[in-house]
C-alpha cells in the first residue's frame, strides 16, 4: 500500500495494578486497521484487564493508551462511539425484550431509536433469532444471548470490535457464521480485537497472534511466525511452551487420583 | 416500552440538564429501560415451583397504602393555625426521617451499584451523565414516596391555609428530598475517597448503622425543642436549632406566613433554599469523581479468611440434620459476604438497637423520674429490638447472584424444610441473638435483676416471632430471587400485620406481668409454644 497506515491502537508502557498485585507489567502494542488480534493467555494473565482499560471500564494504570490517535484518559468518551464490545460474561439487562435492549443499546451509541430497532430486527432475522425478538431476554438460551450481545456490538458499525470469548455458546453453524462476519469486516478495514481461549479458532481467524503471560507480552505476531520460532505444531503447543506449562499430563493424573479417593460423604 | 409520565415531566426540564452537562438523549433513555425494568419481574431459577402470576405487572408508581396513612396523619399538623414553627418542625421531622431511612436502607445499594458499569459504560456514555441517571432514578422513587406521604397534608393545607402555604410546602418537600438525595451520595463519597478496598466495604455498613441511628436520634431533638409543657408551644430560638435541618424548614412558614421576622429565621430560611442548591452544585461537580470512586467497590481483595469454625460448631449445636447444618454454614456465610444483603439489612440492625433506648428516654423526658421508670413495664420496649427480623427474613431472598440457585434443585436435598430452618437459624444466631444481648446487658443495667425472668420470656418470644415472621412473608429460598426496589412495596401490608403481632407479643407480655408470679408460668409456656410452632413450621414448608 502507498501509505503508512495510522494505527488504531497504540499502547505504551502499560502498567495496572489491582491493591497489591501486578496485572501488566508495561505493555507496548500497536494495531492497524483490518487487523483481527488474536488476544491469549493463560487465566488471569491480564487479557481483560487490558481490554477493559481501553473501554474505559478500569482506571487507575500508568502509560498511555491512544484510540483514533486520541489519548483516552482525557475523559471525552466519544471514541467509544466507534466501538464495540462483547463482555466475557453474557451481562445484559435480560428482563427487556430483544427489541427493547437493542434498542436502547443503539440509542447509547447515538443512533435513533427507530433506526435502531429497525437494524437488529433484520440483523436477528439473519442469525435465526426472529421468532424471539419480542420476547424477553431471560428467557433465552445462552447461545441466543450471545447473538443479542454480538448484535449490540455491531448495530452501530463501529470501526474497532472488542471480542471476549465471542463464540462461546453458540452452535457449529452460528459459529461459521460469525467467523465469516468477523472476516469481512476486516476486510472493509475494521479491526477485531479477539480473546478467547479456544486455541483452534484463534489460530484460523487471527491475523496476529499475541501472546500474555503475567501481564507482559511474550510473543507477538502471525501463526506462521509464531511456529516458525517455537517449532511446535499447533497454536495449543505454542501456548503451552511459552507459558511454560508442560505438566499437564502429572496433573491431570494427580485430580483423576483425588477424585477417587476415599469416599465423598462425611 | 411504556412511556412513562415522569419522562414527559422530565423533558421541560432538559435545558437544566443540558446546562450542567449532562447528555439528556441519553439520560432519557438510561431512565426509560431503568423504570421499565423495575416494572418487570424477572423470573427466578425456581418460578417453576410457584403458581406463574408472572403477568402481574407492577408499575414503580403504585400507591403504598401505610406511606398514605401515615400522610392522613400528617394532616393534624399543617391544619393547626399560628405556630408554624412547632407543626412545620415536627411535620419535616417525621419526614425526614421516614425519608432518609428509606434511602439508606432501600437505595444504598443502587447507589453504590456497579453491575450497570460493563454494560452502560463501555458505551458512549459519560461519568456526569451516567450518574445523574442513577441519582435521578432513586430521586423520582422518593418523589413518589414523599407525594404519597405529603399528598393529603398537601391537599388538605391549599384549602384551609391558602395557596401560599401550599407552595411553599411542596417547594420545602422538593428541596428535602434533594438534601437528603445529595448528603447521602456526598458521606458516601467521602467514605468512598478515604477509605480503600475491603476495609471500605464494611466500613459502608458502620456509616450506614451510624447514619440510622443518627438520624433516629435527631429526630428525638425536634420535639425538645419546644417547651410542650407550656400550652402556648411558644417558639425559643437557640443556636443549635441551626444545626437541626426540620427546623429550617419550618421557618419560612413562620417567616412568610407567619409574619414573624427575626434575623435567625431569615438567616434558617436562606439556609433553606441555598444549601440544598448548593451541595447539589457540589455534587455535580463531584459526580465523575463518585463514579470513578465506585470503581473501588469492585477491586478483588483476598476477602476475609473465615475457617467457618464458627458457624460449624454453632451448626453442631442448634441443628438436627445433615442438610441443616449445610444450609446454616451457607446462610451464615452468605450473610458474611453478600454486599447487598448487608446494605439493606445493617441500617435497620442499627435502628432496631436504638429504637428501645429512645422510647426510654422519651419517658424519662417527659416527667417521671428514673426510680419510678425502674419498677414500670418500660422494659416491654425490648420487644422493638424484633424490627431486625421483619427486614432480615424479607430480605434473605435476595441476592446479586441469585442464578446461582439452581443448585438448590440439581443437589439431592430430601426436601426443602432443613434448608428454611437452617436459613433461619442462622439469621437469629448471627443478627438477633447478639442485637438481644447487648439490649438485655443494658437493660440489666437500668433496670434491675428483676428484669431476669422477663428476659427469659422475651427470648422464647423473639424466637417465635422470627417464625412467625418466616411464615407470614411468601415463600422463597434464601439469596435466590434479584432485588428490586419496586417490588418491595408487595411487603408493606405484611408489615403491618408483623408490627401488630409484635405488639400483640408486647402487650401479652404487659398483662402476665401484672399477674403475680405469672411470668414463671409464662416463660416455660412460650418455650413449649415455640418449640411446637418451629416444629409445624417446617413440617408444612416440606411443601
Amino acid at each position: 500500500m502507498s501509505l503508512v497506515k495510522e494505527p488504531v491502537i497504540s499502547i505504551s508502557g502499560l502498567w495496572m495494578k489491582y491493591s497489591d498485585k501486578m496485572v501488566l507489567r508495561g505493555i507496548d502494542l500497536e494495531v492497524y486497521p483490518g487487523q483481527i488480534i488474536g488476544y491469549i493467555g493463560p487465566n488471569g494473565a491480564g487479557k481483560s484487564t487490558t481490554v477493559k482499560i481501553m473501554l474505559g471500564l478500569v482506571e487507575g494504570y500508568t502509560g498511555t493508551v491512544q484510540i483514533f490517535g486520541r489519548d483516552i484518559s482525557d475523559g471525552n468518551t466519544d471514541y467509544k462511539k466507534r466501538i464495540g464490545y462483547v463482555p466475557e460474561v453474557a451481562e445484559l439487562y435480560d428482563s427487556l425484550t430483544a427489541r427493547e435492549y437493542l434498542g436502547f443499546i443503539g440509542e447509547l451509541y447515538g443512533m435513533k431509536h427507530t433506526e435502531a430497532e429497525d437494524k437488529a430486527k433484520r440483523l436477528m432475522g439473519l442469525l435465526n433469532l426472529e421468532q424471539a425478538y419480542d420476547m424477553r431476554i431471560s428467557s433465552y438460551s445462552k447461545g441466543m444471548k450471545q447473538k443479542v450481545l454480538l448484535i449490540s456490538s455491531m448495530l452501530h458499525n463501529p470501526d474497532i470490535l472488542f471480542l471476549d470469548e465471542p463464540l462461546s455458546g453458540l452452535d457449529a453453524n452460528s459459529v461459521m457464521v460469525v467467523k465469516e462476519i468477523f472476516a469481512s469486516l476486516a476486510a472493509r478495514g475494521k479491526t477485531i480485537f479477539y480473546s478467547s481461549h479456544i486455541m483452534d479458532v484463534v489460530e484460523k481467524i487471527s491475523s496476529r497472534i499475541i501472546l500474555i503471560n503475567g501481564g507482559d507480552i511474550v510473543a507477538d505476531g502471525s501463526f506462521a511466525e509464531l511456529r516458525e520460532r517455537s517449532r511446535e505444531g499447533s497454536l495449543e503447543a505454542i501456548f503451552n511452551e511459552l507459558t511454560g506449562f508442560d505438566r499437564y499430563r502429572d496433573i491431570a493424573g494427580e485430580f483423576v487420583e483425588v477424585i477417587g479417593e476415599g469416599d465423598s460423604g462425611d | 416500552m411504556t412511556e412513562f409520565y415522569v419522562l414527559k415531566l422530565l423533558d421541560r426540564l432538559q435545558g437544566i440538564f443540558r446546562r450542567v452537562g449532562v447528555n439528556y438523549p441519553v439520560l432519557r433513555s438510561i431512565l426509560q429501560v431503568k423504570l421499565t425494568m423495575d416494572s418487570r419481574r424477572t423470573p427466578t431459577v425456581l418460578a417453576g415451583q410457584k403458581d406463574a402470576k408472572e403477568t402481574a405487572e407492577g408499575s414503580p408508581f403504585r400507591i403504598q397504602w401505610i406511606y398514605l396513612l401515615l400522610g392522613l396523619m400528617l394532616i393534624l399538623f399543617v391544619v393547626q393555625d399560628g405556630n408554624y414553627m412547632y407543626s412545620m418542625s415536627i411535620t419535616f421531622g417525621i419526614l425526614m426521617f421516614m425519608i432518609s431511612t428509606t434511602l439508606i436502607s432501600d437505595f444504598s445499594s443502587v447507589m453504590l451499584d456497579l453491575r450497570d458499569k460493563n454494560i452502560l459504560f463501555s458505551k458512549p456514555v459519560d461519568r456526569r451523565t451516567l450518574n445523574m441517571a442513577k441519582s435521578l432514578h432513586i430521586f423520582i422513587y422518593l418523589l413518589t414516596l414523599t407525594l404519597t406521604v405529603t399528598g393529603p397534608s398537601l391537599i388538605v393545607s391549599l384549602f384551609k391555609q391558602g395557596p401560599a402555604f401550599f407552595f411553599i410546602y411542596a417547594a420545602a418537600v422538593i428541596l428535602m428530598d434533594c438534601l437528603i438525595l445529595v448528603f447521602t451520595a456526598l458521606v458516601y463519597l467521602l467514605i468512598l475517597r478515604i477509605f480503600d478496598g475491603e476495609k471500605l466495604k464494611d466500613l459502608i455498613n458502620y456509616v450506614q448503622i451510624i447514619l440510622s441511628i443518627g438520624i433516629a436520634v435527631g429526630y428525638q431533638l425536634i420535639a425538645r425543642l419546644f417547651n410542650v409543657a407550656d400550652l402556648t408551644l411558644s417558639y425559643e430560638p437557640a443556636w443549635w436549632q441551626y444545626l437541626i435541618a426540620p427546623v429550617w424548614f419550618a421557618s419560612p412558614f413562620e417567616l412568610l406566613l407567619g409574619g414573624n421576622r427575626s434575623a435567625g429565621l431569615v438567616v434558617m430560611s436562606v439556609m433553606v433554599l441555598v444549601i440544598p442548591l448548593l451541595l447539589l452544585a457540589v455534587y455535580i461537580r463531584l459526580m465523575p469523581l463518585f463514579e470513578r470512586s465506585l470503581q473501588k467497590l469492585s477491586e478483588e481483595n483476598a476477602g476475609g479468611r473465615d475457617s467457618g469454625r464458627l458457624a460449624r460448631r454453632l451448626s453442631e449445636l442448634v441443628c438436627g440434620s445433615r442438610e441443616e447444618k449445610l444450609f446454616f454454614r451457607f446462610t451464615w456465610s452468605m450473610m458474611r459476604n453478600e454486599r447487598e444483603f448487608k446494605l439493606k439489612v445493617y441500617p435497620t440492625f442499627g435502628l432496631s438497637m436504638v429504637l428501645p433506648f429512645i422510647f426510654i428516654f422519651n419517658i424519662l423526658w417527659s416527667g417521671g423520674g428514673l426510680e419510678s421508670f425502674r419498677s414500670s413495664s418500660g422494659f416491654l420496649f425490648i420487644y422493638f429490638c424484633a424490627l431486625l427480623m421483619m427486614t432480615a427474613v424479607q430480605m434473605l431472598r435476595y441476592s446479586t447472584s441469585y442464578k446461582a440457585a439452581w443448585i438448590y434443585k440439581a443437589i439431592p436435598l430430601p426436601g426443602m424444610s432443613p434448608v428454611y430452618s437452617g436459613m433461619l437459624k442462622a439469621l437469629i444466631l448471627r443478627l438477633l441473638l447478639p442485637l438481644f444481648i447487648i439490649e438485655s446487658v443494658i437493660f440489666l443495667w437500668l433496670f434491675g435483676s428483676r428484669l431476669f425472668p422477663h428476659l427469659l420470656a422475651v427470648l422464647p418470644a423473639l424466637l417465635l416471632y422470627s417464625v412467625i415472621c418466616f411464615r407470614l412473608l411468601p415463600k422463597s429460598l434464601p439469596f435466590s430471587e434479584e432485588y428490586s426496589a419496586a417490588r418491595q412495596k408487595e411487603f408493606t401490608g405484611t408489615a403491618f400485620v408483623q408490627m401488630f403481632i409484635l405488639m400483640g407479643l408486647g402487650g401479652l407480655h404487659y398483662v402476665i406481668s401484672l399477674i403475680p408470679y405469672g411470668i414463671y408460668i409464662y416463660a416455660p409456656v412460650l418455650v413449649t409454644v415455640n418449640w411446637w410452632f418451629w416444629r409445624i413450621s417446617f413440617l408444612r414448608a416440606e411443601r
